[in-house]
């Protein structure tokens, strides 16, 4: 019986590609959950930053002055 | 760990690739073309554990309701399909020199081809239901079902009358090949098995993080 190698390459070939293609999905997805995780790590960072900022002091630069060294005009 | 198995996985597969083609005899009757049988054997042992460790994760999720069995018969299902793709496809272009025809209705045919047609369903089942607890419990129930065929495919070469040989390497007895084709097998057995539990073990993985990011 002759070899018939074009059919073995072509039985290994395409097992390569399946199992390719899915272990590329896989990597794919990896990726894509990986990148959520950062972005959703990122707004949250964020969202405490402003959180934080709104707590302070609106304008620091105008204290009150005390009320028993005001002058009667005050 | 799992990148630890994944490169395992590789080297195995090489040296799987190195015995299949330039350790292993060219084989007396059907020449160089036996050689998918390196490939062919091996994915379809990879497809019957795949859908076994379904049926066990899909009995212990029945049982415990343990998210992870879930997640192991998930990814265990969608890595058999691909092997059982890969069984079919190979085998098909091995039919075609040997036999003289790509496909044919016989028994081991049939029931490969509903196999894999099965937990193709199983699969679709899974991506067709929202409630993530329902679509667990309704795959568990087809992953019994479908895993009941494995069996059948087995045997069938016994109880019909196929074209299909029966098995040299899975039955009672001694195998019956020579040593150094069995060999060149059995490492390519063990590399596949790597690759499965390999690629099982990234997809529970992810699996794992893609509930932790819908529930976050």
């Amino acid at each position: 019986m002759s070899d018939h190698w074009a059919y073995v390459v072509a039985a290994y070939a395409l097992a390569v590609v399946v199992l390719g293609a899915y272990w590329r999905r896989l990597v794919r997805k990896e990726r894509e959950l990986k990148a959520l995780h950062t972005a959703r790590a990122d707004h949250n960072t964020a969202r405490t930053d402003h959180t934080m900022r709104s707590r302070q002091p609106s304008i620091p630069a105008h204290p009150r002055s005390d009320p028993g060294k005001r002058s009667p005009l005050q | 760990m799992t990148r630890v198995l994944g490169w395992l996985a590789a080297l195995a597969l090489a040296i799987g690739l190195v015995m299949a083609f330039a350790i292993a005899p060219r084989e007396v009757t059907q020449g160089n073309v036996q050689r998918i049988m390196y490939l062919h054997v091996p994915t379809a042992w990879v497809a019957y554990l795949a859908f076994g460790v379904v049926l066990v994760a899909s009995i212990a999720y029945l049982a415990r309701r343990a998210a992870v069995a879930d997640r192991v018969a998930h990814a265990s299902a969608e890595v058999g399909v691909v092997f059982t793709g890969i069984t079919i496809a190979a085998g098909s272009i091995w039919g075609k020199p040997t036999w003289g025809t790509w496909w044919t209705w016989d028994a081991r045919l049939t029931s490969v081809a509903i196999l894999f047609v099965m937990y193709l369903g199983y699969l679709l089942l899974r991506g067709m239901i929202d409630d993530h607890e329902r679509a667990a419990r309704y795959c568990a129930v087809l992953g019994i079902v479908a895993a009941l065929d494995v069996p059948l495919v087995h045997f069938s070469v016994y109880w019909w009358r196929t074209l299909h040989q029966p098995p040299s390497v899975l039955k009672p007895g001694a195998a019956t090949m020579p040593p150094a084709i069995l060999t060149a097998l059995l490492v390519n057995l063990v590399a596949f098995t790597l690759l499965y539990v390999y690629l099982v073990a990234k997809r529970v993985g992810l699996l794992q993080q893609e509930t932790e990011a819908l529930a976050s």
